[in-house]
Order: structure tokens, then C-alpha cells, then sequence
């Protein structure tokens, strides 16, 4: 299987999350936000300057830094 | 005979609960601060069937773990307060998330009504969504309502009333695998045997336990049962079992949704036709540029005739009232003192009013994320959040209203240091100061130098923000989890209310701070020096050596005599603190060249000061301790004189390091000589 | 699905992009003192960044017009969104001329020798083209769903 952390997909590209990792605060907020095991979610676009990052879940639009979305582990799903 | 009840609004952020606040209370509201903190507490009345509700507008939250100042307050209130109905505004585009904050606010036992706001945009966007099935599923009213135009809102009342009427036998309860039910219900049977727990929803507290809550384990602690609650705990995995939680009420959600809705995800809606400009990795950063250009002009150009009307009307009142009271002190005391100092604290409330008239624009339409989104990456890089560089950009015109745009962060901490560095930004007051001293000294160049100084108050703001995020205000860095709400039509009524507040707080709270201060400096001003024979208040003693202010300033001369400065710079700094533009003007008077400025100019570069002195003095005034209007809002908006010292402290501080820097390595070098 | 959107928007696309351009060049290059006789014939002031904002609008259009060329039918979308921050600018524009002409009232010995025609911006004039891009497409911005073009690409 194809395991990555969100912060090496591509935009235009949909992922499957498997779990998410990372300092106790974030995590649960993160976990709040949706990004729950098994959520599909796709990769929008990078900010300007390449950071933070945009995506798409549950019908809304969220954006993380990179160095949160390392700290979840997807699957690759397929390019939207 | 009307009844009395106390109605919580809560809801995630972005889904239109200020419009439907405002709907239900109209102009009846006010705004305060929850007890201790600075975040806003905003409550209003409403009279309906014959209870008049008081309404409380809780936080923004997502949901109601203890991971925010705002997700705390809000939480408390429902469990400490207990207000007799909670409402939750639900935005119906967004369903599945928003539902998270239901499940949530069912396990804490509140009785519920839910706002299901902007069915409009819903409908146009193609989703259909079963409300009658929804209620059933919930067992909670569910009224639709469009909050932007007040539509739905009596309907969502009479639920109020009618709900306060039912007796609703427990809290409706979502069940979680058996694995968690298990030892819930095990700390379930603890927590009932323990009086010490009959204040809290049984369900809600052992679910926060078994996720590891730290504020509730911690009020569980105290409890004489703990050692057998602490047993449970440790048969379970906090970490894991956070995830299994959250993932359960997804899924239930997603149970119930399957039923009550379909919702249309084919199509490439306008705010995504319109993030693809705006957050276009060419043209992003140039759009949101010219934004704040405009943004900026319309604050400042805008606001100019105001401006200048409300300065005649001073004017004209303080002459007025000069020549109308015989005693000259008192005349002075009235014209120069109070009146001058209203004047000083009204003439910025076109800029303030305007400003968050704009902000509110930015806000409501959804715009203001996207520049969050856009400009984070260079905040991160200081420690702060995107959303601070709006207020520092602010900054420029002046820093009072960018103080007060600091509300629009989230994080207290990232607030605070923004708050503490914004005044480093070179606002429009210093530059009359900049440029008589580098017109005077620096001919040809001074453009130069002025886009020096700009550029060090930025570099300044930044480094300190830093600084102090890696010292005193320390903390791991917020993690960025921003949501982009989708674009939304501004009202002009949700805009203007908010531009009001804000002037209101700007005239009540800070006002009373600057004018005593304004007062206090007339004073200094007026009184004449220990030894002196001049009377209280006369022409020949204000702000001249013969006042204390010019006896103080000869006292401090040795303080500032390293920077090259001597005490009628001194003075004029003083006389800066109430308004940074008025320096130019008292050295004027001090250097006896009156209110003519040119002459101020010939005799300052006839040898009355160095070139270096004056970079230095453009330098301290730059980063020195901002007007009385800005420590104002600094006390206001952080709520602590200790900060507010800080800051004072702090800029004093590196002004004087920095213009002695200037002038030692100067005239050490030799250059500029 | 190429070529969903006609011709009309790309004209208008390229017809507004090369306008907004090619005024916001006059007006850097009269901000940096260079005279190029255009100030006099049609109001152009020398405003550098003032001149940089028209710039970024002409972009916007320029880069949907782009888009579009290479087929990506969602590049219409810089052209509505365009015409969005055009007529914004507009409006600042007008509140700011609004502005002077009451200051010019208080404070008129600052306004010596001012001439009203001197608040008449480019990005006044200029918007009465996207407004009739408005006007022409007005069913694309529905006011019930704001910002929400319907039947986007």
C-alpha cells in the first residue's frame, strides 16, 4: 500500500486518512476537524508561497500547515 | 408575569451566529468581556411569548474539547451556568461538521434548539435536507432559518419557549463502541455515588476522562474517588480512544445523514471559481497587496475631511471656551487641556470607524482567511499567526485602530505579542517629525531615509515578535487548522453594528485613559518649576523651563545627553507622548522658532543639532513609547497594566539603545559629521 | 467541453487586461517622474502604487484570457472575479473623490489651484467597462448565492 503523510501529496490528488499522529493539542483538533480515520480527502492547493496547505473534506475547505499535515498518515486514493 | 431565562447561542465559527444574534436582540445588546479574559462576551435581550430571554453569544467553536480559550469559556458557561436553552446555529451547507458540535452539546445535557441557518444558500447550492426527518432522528427542534435577513428567527423562538415547557427525560445519547461504553459506564458509576459530581452530566464528564481532558481530570482529582477513577482510566488508552471517539460521532453523523439529506458535491461552486484567483500562486499575494492598498487609502483618505471637521470643531470649541472663561489658568486648563484632549481622542474615530467597517467587509465575506491563508507563511516565520498581519499592515496609518483589529486572532498568546509589537510600525503621525528632521539634515535623501525608518520599524515589529514569542510569551507555536468558509454577501446592517462597537469601546474605555493622561501632561506643563516665579498656567510658563515639564526635561538631559540630545528635545519627546505629531510643534516653541517650521529647519541645521542627533531622534521616535491614544488601547486590549508597562518599557528601551548606537558608532566613525 | 465560454469573454477579457495594464504603466511611470504627456489628456497622476493595483487587475484578466486560450474553461473565472475587484476599485475610488471634494470644502486653503477632474481616477473611468461586463453577464452573479456563479466550468 501507498503510505504517505499529507504533507507529500500533491495538490489535485485524493487521500484516504489512516491515522493521525502528533502532539496531543493538534491531534485533537485535527481529529475534531473531521480528519478522522477513513475520511477522504483532497488535496486543493498550496499557498502562494508553498505553505499552508488547502483541502477539501466533508463538503467544507480546510487549510493546515505543512508541518501539521505531517502528522497524518494517508493512503493515496487517486488523482481528482 | 414574565418569566426570566438565559439562552446560550453557540455554533462554529463562520456560520452566521452574529447575524442571528443580531437578529434576535436588534440594538438591544452589549458587549462586555468573560470574567478574567479578554475574549468578548456579547449578550442581549429579547422579550417573546412572555419570557424575556437573556441571550448569550458564546464563542465560535468547532467543538468542545479544552483546546482553546474560547472552546473552554464556552463549556464552562454550559456546565456552570447552566442557561436554560442552548441554540445552536448549524450552517445547513456544512452539515456533517457543524453536527460534530451537536453531539457534543447533547452529551453535556443542554437542553438544544437547533438554528439550521443559510437553508438558502443550501438550496441554491442543490442539496435537499428533510428537516422534520432531521428533528426525529435528533429528538430536537430544528427550525430553518436565514439569519442574514432575519427570516426564521420568531419560529426559532416560539421552539425556545416551547422547549423550555418539555420535560425532557435524559440527554439523547450517541452510542460509542462496546469497548467505551464499557468503562464509561463504569466512571459513570462512580461519578453518581459522589456527590461531589451531582453538579456535572455524568455521560459528558466520563467521556471527557476516558479522552483524557486534562481540565476535567483535573477537577476529578479533588474528588475522594479518584484513585478508583484513575483505576478505570488506566485500563484504557487515552491516545487511541480520542481517535475511536471522534471517528464514532463522524459516523453516526454520517448514519443520519444518509437519511435526512443529499447533498450535492458535483460542481465547481463560485468560491471555488473565486479561490482560484485570489489564491492563485501568481497573483495571490499581488491581490491581497492591492487590497490592503485600498483598504489602507479609504481608511485614510477617506477619513481625512472627517478628520479635519472634527479638528476645526476643536479648535473653534477650545478658542471658544478660552475666551469665554476670564481665568487664565482655567482657560488654559479648558482650551489646551480637556478640550484639546477630547479632540485627540475623537479625531481617530473616523479612522477606527472606518477601518473596522472594512475589517467586518474582509470577515464576513470570507476574505479574511484567505489573507491568513496567503500571508502565513511569512507570520510563521516571527511565531505568529497569518491572521496578524493584517493589524500590523494596519499599523501604517495608525496604530490605534490596528491594536484594536488585533481581536480578529484567535490565539491569546499570538494576540498578545501583536498587540506588544504593533506599535513599532511607523504610523502616519511620525512621519511629520521624519520629515522636517531628514529634510533638514538629509536634503536629497531623506526619501531614503524615511523608507529606512519604515523598514526598521517593520524589521523591529518582527524581531521582537520573535523575541518575545521565544522568551516572556512563550509556547509552542499555534498549529495553523484554519477553515476557508465559503464566500458569503456581507451586510451592510452585521458591518455597521460591528464598526459601532468598536468606536463605542474606542471612545468609553480608551478614551478615559487618554484624556487624563492629555490632562496629566498640561499639567506638568503648567506648573510652575520649584523656584520659578511665574503663575499656574501662564503664557510664559507653559511647557518653558520655568514648568516642571522643562525643569524635568533638564533634570533628564544627562539621560538622553548620549544620544545627543539636549533638554528641549527632551521636553518635546514628553509633549510626543500625547500625540507623536506634536514633537515638530513644541521644538518649534522650545528652539524659539514659534510655529514656522522652515525657521525651525534653518536653525536646527545651523548647528542646533548634529545630523547624526537627528537620525537618532527620528530612530527614538520611531520605537519610544506610542501616543497616550495608543498605551490606551494597549491597556484595553490586553487588559493588564503590567503589558502595557512592558511595552512601554520595552520600545523606551531599544529606542535608546538603538539612537545611541546611531550617534556613538557616528561620531565614533565620523560619518554623517 | 473546449470553448464553453465564447469568444466574448475572451475579447473582453483582453480587451480590459491590455486597458488596466497599459494605464497602470503611465501611472507607475508618472509616479517615478517620468512625463509622458499623458497626465494632462486624461488624468492620469503619477501614483506608483495606486498605478501597481490597476497593474494586478490588468493581471487578472490577462491571466484568465490565458487560461482560457490553453482551454481551461475555469480561466472565466478570473474574469469574473475581475470584474468583482474592478468595480471594488472603483467604488474606493469614487468614496475617495467623495473625500477629497468635502475636504476641499473645510480645508480649502489646502486645495489651492486642486481641480476636482485631478480625484477623477483611471480606476474610476476604467470601471464602466467591467460594469458593463456586469451589466452583460449579470445572470452569472447571483445576488441570492452570492459570488456564486451559477453553472461555473
Amino acid at each position: 500500500m501507498n503510505k504517505r503523510t499529507l504533507d507529500q501529496i500533491e495538490p489535485d490528488n485524493s487521500v484516504k486518512v489512516l491515522k493521525v499522529t502528533g502532539r496531543k493539542s493538534s491531534r485533537k483538533r485535527i481529529l475534531d476537524m473531521g480528519l478522522t480515520p477513513g475520511t477522504r480527502v483532497d488535496v486543493i492547493r498550496r499557498a502562494p508561497l508553498g505553505d499552508p496547505v488547502e483541502f477539501r473534506l466533508k463538503g467544507y475547505n480546510l487549510s493546515l500547515r505543512k508541518r501539521e499535515a505531517e502528522t497524518i498518515l494517508v493512503e493515496f486514493v487517486g488523482s481528482t | 408575569m414574565t418569566e426570566k431565562i438565559t439562552v446560550a447561542l453557540a455554533g462554529n465559527p463562520n456560520v452566521g451566529k452574529t447575524s442571528i444574534f443580531n437578529a434576535i436582540t436588534g440594538s438591544k445588546q452589549h458587549v462586555g468581556n468573560w470574567p478574567g479574559v479578554t475574549v468578548e462576551r456579547k449578550m442581549g435581550k429579547r422579550v417573546h411569548n412572555d419570557v424575556e430571554m437573556e441571550i448569550v453569544d458564546l464563542p465560535g467553536t468547532y467543538s468542545l474539547t479544552a483546546y482553546s480559550l474560547d472552546e473552554i469559556i464556552a463549556r464552562d458557561f454550559i456546565i456552570e451556568e447552566k442557561p436554560h436553552i442552548v441554540i445552536q446555529v448549524i450552517d445547513a451547507t456544512n452539515l456533517e461538521r457543524n453536527l460534530y458540535l451537536t453531539t457534543q452539546l447533547m452529551e453535556l445535557g443542554a437542553k438544544l434548539v437547533i438554528a439550521l441557518n443559510m437553508t438558502d444558500l443550501a438550496l441554491a447550492k442543490g442539496d435537499s435536507i428533510d428537516i422534520s426527518k432531521m428533528q426525529e432522528y435528533l429528538e430536537v427542534p430544528v427550525i430553518s432559518t436565514v439569519g442574514s435577513r432575519g427570516g426564521g428567527i420568531e419560529g426559532l423562538l416560539d421552539a425556545v419557549t416551547d422547549e423550555l415547557r418539555k420535560t425532557r427525560p435524559t440527554e439523547n445519547i450517541f452510542t460509542y463502541d462496546a469497548g467505551i461504553e464499557k468503562r464509561s459506564g463504569e466512571i459513570e458509576t462512580i461519578l453518581n455515588s459522589d456527590p461531589y459530581f451531582a453538579h456535572y452530566p455524568a455521560r459528558w464528564f466520563s467521556m471527557k476522562l476516558l479522552e483524557g481532558d486534562e481540565s476535567i481530570i483535573k477537577k476529578a482529582v479533588e474528588s475522594d474517588r479518584y484513585p478508583e477513577i484513575r483505576e478505570v482510566l488506566d485500563k484504557t488508552d487515552a491516545y487511541s480512544l480520542e481517535s475511536r471517539i471522534a471517528d464514532q460521532r463522524y459516523r453516526t453523523i454520517q448514519t443520519m445523514l444518509r437519511q435526512v439529506c443529499n447533498i450535492n458535491t458535483n460542481r465547481l461552486s463560485g468560491s471555488d471559481m473565486v479561490d482560484r484567483v485570489v489564491t492563485n500562486k501568481y497573483l495571490g499575494i499581488p491581490i491581497f497587496l492591492s487590497f490592503m492598498w485600498a483598504a489602507f487609502e479609504l481608511t485614510f483618505s477617506f477619513a481625512t475631511p472627517f478628520m479635519n471637521m472634527i479638528d476645526v470643531f476643536f479648535g473653534w470649541l477650545a478658542e471658544a471656551a478660552a475666551n469665554a472663561i476670564s481665568i487664565p489658568w482655567l482657560a488654559s486648563l479648558v482650551g489646551e487641556g480637556i478640550i484639546a484632549g477630547v479632540g485627540s481622542v475623537v479625531i481617530f474615530l473616523p479612522n477606527i470607524l472606518l477601518l473596522f467597517f472594512m475589517i467586518s467587509l474582509m470577515e464576513d465575506s470570507g476574505y479574511m482567511a484567505r489573507a491568513a491563508f496567503i500571508m502565513d507563511k511569512v507570520m510563521s516565520r516571527t511565531g505568529l499567526h497569518g491572521k496578524s498581519f493584517i493589524p500590523l499592515v494596519m499599523g501604517f496609518g495608525c496604530n490605534v485602530p490596528a491594536i484594536m483589529a488585533t481581536r480578529t486572532i484567535e490565539d491569546s498568546r499570538d494576540r498578545l505579542v501583536t498587540i506588544l509589537v504593533a506599535p513599532f510600525i511607523s504610523c502616519g503621525a511620525r512621519l511629520p517629525v521624519y520629515v522636517l528632521l531628514a529634510g533638514t539634515f538629509f536634503g536629497r535623501d531623506a526619501g531614503l531615509v524615511i523608507f529606512g525608518l519604515y523598514a526598521l520599524g517593520i524589521l523591529v515589529a518582527l524581531l521582537s515578535a520573535r523575541l518575545m514569542r521565544s522568551t516572556v510569551i512563550r509556547g509552542e507555536d499555534t498549529p495553523f487548522i484554519m477553515e476557508l468558509p465559503s464566500y458569503k454577501l456581507p451586510t451592510l446592517k452585521g458591518s455597521a453594528i460591528h464598526m459601532w462597537e468598536r468606536g463605542k469601546i474606542y471612545l468609553k474605555k480608551a478614551g478615559s485613559i487618554i484624556l487624563v493622561g492629555v490632562v496629566g501632561v498640561w499639567l506638568l506643563a503648567s506648573i510652575p518649576a520649584p523656584g520659578s516665579g511665574g503663575t499656574f498656567a501662564s503664557g510664559e510658563i507653559y511647557g518653558t523651563t520655568n514648568s516642571v515639564i522643562g525643569f524635568t526635561g533638564q533634570l533628564i538631559e544627562p539621560l538622553v545627553a548620549p544620544l545627543g540630545f539636549d533638554w528641549r528635545i527632551a521636553v518635546a519627546l514628553v509633549f510626543g507622548v500625547v500625540a507623536k505629531e506634536i514633537v515638530v510643534g513644541s521644538m518649534g516653541v522650545l528652539y524659539g522658532a514659534g510655529e514656522d517650521e522652515e525657521s525651525l529647519s534653518n536653525i536646527l541645521a545651523a548647528g542646533a543639532m548634529t545630523p547624526l542627533a537627528g537620525l537618532g531622534l527620528m530612530v527614538f521616535t520611531l520605537l519610544y513609547v506610542p501616543c497616550f491614544a495608543c498605551i490606551g488601547v494597549i491597556k484595553r486590549e490586553t487588559g493588564s497594566w503590567k503589558w502595557t508597562l512592558f511595552q512601554l518599557l520595552y520600545g523606551t528601551t531599544l529606542a535608546w539603545m538603538l539612537a545611541f548606537l546611531v550617534f556613538q558608532v557616528g561620531s565614533r566613525t565620523g560619518l554623517l559629521a | 467541453m473546449k470553448q464553453d465560454y465564447g469568444n466574448r469573454e475572451m475579447i473582453f477579457a483582453a480587451l480590459s487586461g491590455a486597458l488596466y495594464t497599459i494605464f497602470g504603466i503611465f501611472q507607475i511611470a508618472e509616479g517615478f517622474g517620468i512625463n509622458t504627456g499623458m497626465p494632462e489628456m486624461i488624468f492620469i497622476p503619477g501614483d506608483i502604487p495606486g498605478g501597481s493595483c490597476l497593474m494586478v487587475l490588468g493581471a487578472v484578466f490577462l491571466y484568465g484570457l490565458k487560461e482560457m486560450l490553453q482551454g481551461i474553461n475555469a480561466g472565466v473565472s478570473f474574469v469574473y472575479v475581475g470584474i468583482l475587484m474592478s468595480l471594488v476599485f472603483m467604488a474606493v475610488y469614487l468614496l475617495v473623490m467623495g473625500g477629497n471634494m468635502l475636504d476641499s470644502i473645510i480645508v480649502p486653503e489646502d486645495y489651492e489651484g486642486w481641480n476636482i477632474m485631478e480625484a477623477f481616477r483611471p480606476g474610476i473611468y476604467l470601471g464602466f467597462l467591467p460594469l458593463m461586463g456586469m451589466l452583460c453577464w449579470k445572470d452569472r452573479f447571483s445576488l441570492h448565492e452570492v459570488l456564486v456563479f451559477r453553472e461555473g466550468a
